[in-house]
């Protein structure tokens, strides 16, 4: 999933002067306690994150935070800390699913005492027909998983054009859900997290009108809602915290404002004035004005979550277009690469830190350390010259693609860094900058595809298959667009490799095959991995139990109390 | 007394001058300065941030050093010193070059309308009422946006900026034309066979130059500005090309940490902007003390 | 008068209908796909198509710009899976990025916009006419050099700038007040106005300038004219002619002023929008150019040009009111 910031970050400044009364809102006291934390209103401070609430239409790795509270899924993550953090957990349904069928049939019983905000019980043919609607031309927007995974999905157009449904969810009687797979998918309890499981109403589908108010099955409902600028959520008395042992569900109310500028968000958190004390903020990473304040035992540092969202950035070269067919090149250029300056740009090491794999370092995708190219922290230029002479390219100018802002971290910043770099190993680099709102469609279709661009590929969810699969499976080149192996790279070895991991339900097994094949690709020089990610966020001074979680490397706000 | 002496007992405008002078031979000058300063505006300088805290420079002000005369850019360790100077180069440029495009087509436009006759002035003043009537700065942000971004883009910012603006030149050149067609000047020239190509370049603009000029000099700046909030809302000059405007917009987010990135292209475009004010200003009482405040 | 305002329409229709036909014609020209964006990542060509018909983008740009007039003028439907929804005229048709109805979106965001020039210009015309006063009667020159000094200032600094330096002093280091967050004045004038003193102070440095320079040199140019030195040898009191002629002919081009300048407040205020976090029509506009979000774009732009339009026909017709001279033609 990829976080994207406003394109256009203004203003602000941020001081801190206000430093005053000291810290007593520790973020991971031992002694919090979701039965006695109920009360208060917690305040969510954001750049963005309320464009839309319809279920369908949501991206989100492991349901979001936000529809997280509105919305429960068949399976959800598990909501820990560090490693621990990158597990499903059941949801709505009482296990993380039966497979059957070699992992391409996936049964699951819902639990009893789950209900909408209207006191309506939820059945099995809910979820269904929430999973059909995302299908929908009208309700676009969700990960392309499903269209993918399921059998007879890729041509299906929803409910509204196709009342008869998809066959490939059967729903037998009103607890039991039923998936019918294309091929082995042992990853599909990950992917049931996903907001298009949430159920809907038949009844209460207003197609896009559904938007402005999507019936809750989570423990908060909606009390107004003006999409990009506020929400505010009431408790819903239909949600039985009996039946959901991972929402705490703290704050009696939850507002939740955006269209703030992430510096003032920043400063209002460090401030805490009034009700600012009771304020997070689920996308507004901490800015260099706080990190010159983060000192090790600072009353902020108390205050401030430090998680890792597995993300890489990366350069990524397209094989089929000169030079960059020529493997030599493409180490050459992997030698030259100056990461220090690449994590520089990113926001320091703080926020960043220097990867010479593809996959991130968390162990859930998998990670095996390699560094096949080495580049030190700043380079090696004399190598990238030497391999470049035996390539017969010295003095190589090449065109690097990169976003026209740097909101997305794929911005002028990190691409200027790069291209200082590359110079020392004598290659000149022109800077091509792309529109960020069109950047993704025009790398995505092999015609228009740029030799080299910067990208960005985070977890859909922490497994090494959604991370390799749509960047090295060779039959996911797609030439007419949405193509993420920009690599464009094809071999049926690996294919096969990604078929048989696909097939394993044992995700320890899984991990260790997944991060085998990404050494054994690292190998061959199709992208040069530059960072990952590090999320830091700050909270409000009464916030309590402000963890963040493994999967999504920040802070879950239906575990948050404020009381 | 001429008006050059009373251009120089003016301080006001002296002093403008000089500072602007000075402002635009920094720009035109920039690969000669950085050259003597022994630093460029690309180069990364790693080692002098502290990334751990977020890319802020090492020492004091920002890193100034006999290296870094004005320290470094956070995050990048760019030579602050020769960022400013060729973005000198950019805000200046834009403003320089909007200016006389919009100059240019303004007086086209306002003497077409001035002596082209009845339907020419009905049609052109519909025109000048329309670009006039045009929420520019909202135009301006849809429009640079829409265009793709490997497009030369200080070019179109000048370009964007005088087509949206130069309804105002329009205006004073068709007002001062009509005014001066109907003088006994030019109406003997007409007399003796001249064609109105003729009359309107040796008759009519040089009664326009005074006008024109002192307008001239009051529109640089508000160039200035745009660019500035333009490149500030990010729809202007696209780093790494560095534009004062567009340093203030990342410098925003390093206030406390590093206040000299602030300090130093704020503090040069107030000082800049104010040079060009007070140019404008002083010309108007020079060179045209007849029109009294029409600058609002 | 009538044929004045026929004419005066007709010029406003067409000035609009330039506008968005410019609008539709670029975006059509530029490269950016909204459907792409909408889809979202890893959409395949198969469900871009579908999802391009499904709002509606798959049309030919004259197609578009037809439907978009028509719902403009009479109102237009839109399917939506088991429902349609009914835009009424004056239809701007919905947002791509929220599918809220533009209209509303507009009709929600300009109470903010409206707030922050009427504010902004009531304190620039107190500070400004009070200034330029003072510095035009000339009693005391250091006073007049002051103000001219200020006013120069005024004229070269960036609103950004201002904006800013207001941020750090008073939210930040002095911590007088909170970061600006829009209160509608229904809900807590007190605080509507607490909350948009920065940004009102913010504008008004800028346009304030302006109108003491005006000022000034309107009380000068009367002062200077014959009956007020006929006034003056009748020994009519000092107070008596400052108030009565010389303010009174300085103000009456600022009169006219007044309106064009809340239009263009309103219309150029995106800058102080952003930077203060108000949700005013300049922010959504910044949004929705950034997003590719067609129908808000050319909403925001029309209601902008219709602002200005309507502001020069006040202008007008207030300068023909108060200056009998003048005729409407």
């Amino acid at each position: 999933m990829r976080r994207s910031l406003p394109a256009v970050l203004v203003s602000a400044m941020l001081l801190t002067a206000c430093q005053g009364n000291g810290g007593e809102g520790g973020a991971t006291s031992a002694a919090f306690d979701p039965k006695t934390c109920q009360g208060g209103t917690l305040s969510v401070l954001n750049q963005g994150g309320i464009n839309r609430l319809d279920p369908a239409r949501l991206y989100t790795s492991g349901g979001g935070n936000i529809p997280s509270l509105l919305f429960r899924t068949l399976t959800t993550r598990n909501r820990l800390e560090g490693e621990a953090g990158t597990k499903p957990a059941p949801d709505l349904a009482t296990d993380l699913g039966t497979p059957s069928d070699g992992a391409k049939t996936w049964t699951y019983k819902l639990r009893d005492d789950v209900f909408f905000e209207d006191g309506t019980p939820i059945k099995a043919a809910d979820v269904k027909y929430g999973i059909e609607r995302s299908f929908s031309p009208d309700l676009p927007g969700g990960a392309p998983y499903l269209r993918d995974w399921l059998v007879g999905a890729a041509n299906y157009q929803g409910p509204y054009k196709q009342p008869d449904g998809l066959e490939a969810i059967e729903t037998p009687d009103d607890k039991t859900i039923v998936f019918k797979l294309s091929k082995p998918e042992g990853d599909f309890p990950f992917l049931a997290t996903a907001t298009q499981f949430a159920p809907v109403p038949k009844a209460k589908d207003k197609g896009v009108g559904y938007d402005a108010h999507p019936i809750s099955s989570g423990p908060y409902k909606i009390e107004s809602y003006e999409p990009k600028k506020s929400l505010e959520l009431v408790r819903n008395e239909h949600w039985k915290p009996a039946v959901d042992n991972l929402r705490y569900a703290c704050p009696d109310r939850i507002e939740v404002t955006a269209g703030l500028d992430a510096a003032v968000i920043n400063q209002r958190l460090v401030s805490g004035a009034g009700q600012d004390a009771n304020a997070v903020t689920t996308d507004a990473a901490v800015g260099p004005e706080q990190l010159a304040q983060l000192q090790p035992g600072s009353e902020l540092e108390k205050r401030v979550a430090r998680g890792e969202f597995p993300a890489t950035t990366y350069l990524a070269f397209n094989t089929r277009k000169a030079p960059f067919d020529d493997p030599k090149v493409r180490e050459a250029l992997s030698y030259a690469v100056n990461r220090t300056s690449v994590v520089n740009a990113l926001g320091g090491s703080a926020v960043a830190g220097p990867s010479t794999t593809f996959l991130p370092p968390q162990k859930a995708l998998g990670h095996q350390a390699y560094d096949f190219f080495p580049a030190g922290a700043s380079g090696d230029p004399a190598k990238a010259k030497e391999l470049l002479a035996a390539a017969g390219k010295p003095g190589l100018t090449i065109e690097l693609a990169h976003e026209n802002d740097d909101g997305n971290g794929l911005g002028p910043k990190p691409a200027a860094a790069l291209q200082e770099a590359f110079k020392q190993a004598g290659v000149t680099v022109k800077l091509t900058p792309i529109d960020s709102a069109t950047y993704r469609d025009v790398t995505g279709k092999p015609a228009t595809q740029p030799g080299l661009s910067l990208q960005y590929w985070g977890a859909d969810w922490p497994s090494g298959g959604p991370f390799l699969i749509p960047i090295f499976d060779g039959r996911q080149i797609i030439t007419a667009g949405g193509n993420f192996n920009l690599a464009q790279y094809n071999d049926p070895a690996v294919n096969a490799e990604i078929d048989a991991i696909n097939a394993l339900t044992d995700q320890s097994q899984a991990q260790q095959r997944w991060g085998a094949l990404d050494a054994k690709i690292g190998k061959l020089a199709l992208t040069v991995p530059l960072a990952h990610e590090k999320d830091v966020y700050l909270f409000g001074k009464n916030v309590k139990n402000a963890v963040p979680d493994g999967w999504r490397g920040t802070y879950d706000l239906a575990r948050i109390s404020v009381k | 007394m001429t008006r050059a002496a009373v251009a120089f007992r003016d301080r006001g405008l002296v002093a403008g001058a000089a500072i602007a002078t000075l402002m635009v031979v920094v720009a035109v000058s920039a690969p000669l300065l950085t050259a003597i300063s022994g630093q460029d505006p690309t180069t990364f300088h790693d080692g002098l941030l502290d990334s751990a805290r977020g890319g802020v420079p090492v020492g004091a002000f920002g890193g100034v050093s006999g290296e870094h005369w004005l320290g470094v850019e956070p995050g990048t360790g760019r030579d602050l010193f020769a960022r400013i100077v060729y973005g000198a180069r950019v805000s200046l440029g834009v403003a320089v070059g909007a200016t006389v495009l919009q100059v240019l087509i303004g007086l086209l436009a306002g003497l077409a309308a001035g002596l082209g006759g009845r339907w020419a002035d009905a049609a052109l003043g519909r025109l000048i009422d329309l670009v006039l009537a045009v929420p520019s700065l909202v135009l301006a942000i849809s429009l640079l946006a829409i265009v793709p971004a490997d497009w030369p883009r200080p070019v179109l910012l000048a370009v964007v900026i005088a087509v949206l603006g130069w309804g105002g030149t329009a205006r004073i050149t068709r007002g001062e034309t009509l005014s001066l067609r109907t003088r006994d000047y030019v109406a003997a020239a007409r007399v003796s066979g001249a064609g109105w190509f003729r009359v309107a370049r040796r008759e009519i603009l040089p009664g326009l130059t005074a006008p024109v000029l002192t307008y001239a000099a009051l529109i640089l700046p508000t160039n200035m500005i745009v660019e500035a909030g333009l490149s500030f809302l990010g729809v202007g000059v696209r780093p790494p090309t560095p534009s004062w405007g567009q340093m203030l917009s990342t410098a925003t987010t390093w206030f406390r940490a590093d206040p000299m990135y602030v300090v130093v292209p704020g503090g040069l475009l107030f000082l800049t902007l104010l040079a060009f004010v007070l140019v404008a200003n002083g010309l108007r009482r020079v060179l045209d003390p007849r029109q009294s405040e029409f600058l609002r | 008068m009538t044929g004045y305002l026929f004419r005066r329409i007709g010029g406003a229709l067409l000035v609009l209908f330039g506008l968005t036909t410019i609008l539709y014609a670029l975006f059509y020209l530029a490269p950016s796909d909204p459907a792409v964006l909408t889809c979202g990542k890893g959409c395949t060509p198969e469900r871009l198509a579908d999802v391009r018909h499904a709002m509606g983008v798959d049309d030919p740009v004259h197609v578009q710009y037809a439907h978009f007039l028509e719902g403009l003028v009479a109102g237009r439907d839109y399917p939506s899976g088991p429902d349609v929804r009914h835009c009424p005229a004056p239809c701007l048709g919905y947002s791509f990025e929220t599918d809220q109805p533009v209209t509303a979106l507009l009709t929600d965001r300009l109470p903010v916009s409206v707030s922050l020039a009427i504010g902004a210009e009531a304190l620039s015309l107190v500070v400004g006419i009070g200034a330029g006063m003072l510095s035009g009667l000339r009693r005391h020159r250091w006073l007049d050099r002051l103000v001219n000094g200020l006013v120069l200032t005024g004229y070269a600094v960036p609103v950004f700038l201002v904006g800013l330096l207001l941020l750090l002093l008073f939210c930040v280091v002095l911590q007088w007040l909170p970061f600006p967050a829009y209160v509608p004045f229904t809900t807590n004038p007190l605080l509507w106005a607490q909350n948009l003193l920065l940004p009102w102070v913010a504008l008004a440095t800028i346009q304030a300038a302006a109108y003491a320079r005006l000022t000034r040199a309107g009380i000068q140019e009367t002062l200077a004219e014959d009956h007020i030195r006929t006034a003056r040898a009748y020994g009519l009191p000092e107070r008596r002619i400052i108030w009565r002629r010389a303010f009174r002919g300085a103000m009456l081009p600022l009169v006219t002023l007044t309106a064009l300048d809340v239009a263009a407040i309103m219309t150029s205020a995106v800058l102080t929008e952003t930077m203060f976090g108000l949700p005013g029509i300049g922010q959504l506009l910044v949004g929705a150019v950034n997003q590719i979000d067609l129908p808000v774009v050319v909403g925001v732009t029309l209601l902008t040009g219709l602002l200005i339009v309507v502001a020069n026909a006040v202008a007008d017709l207030l300068y023909a009111a108060i200056d009998p001279r003048v005729q409407l033609r």
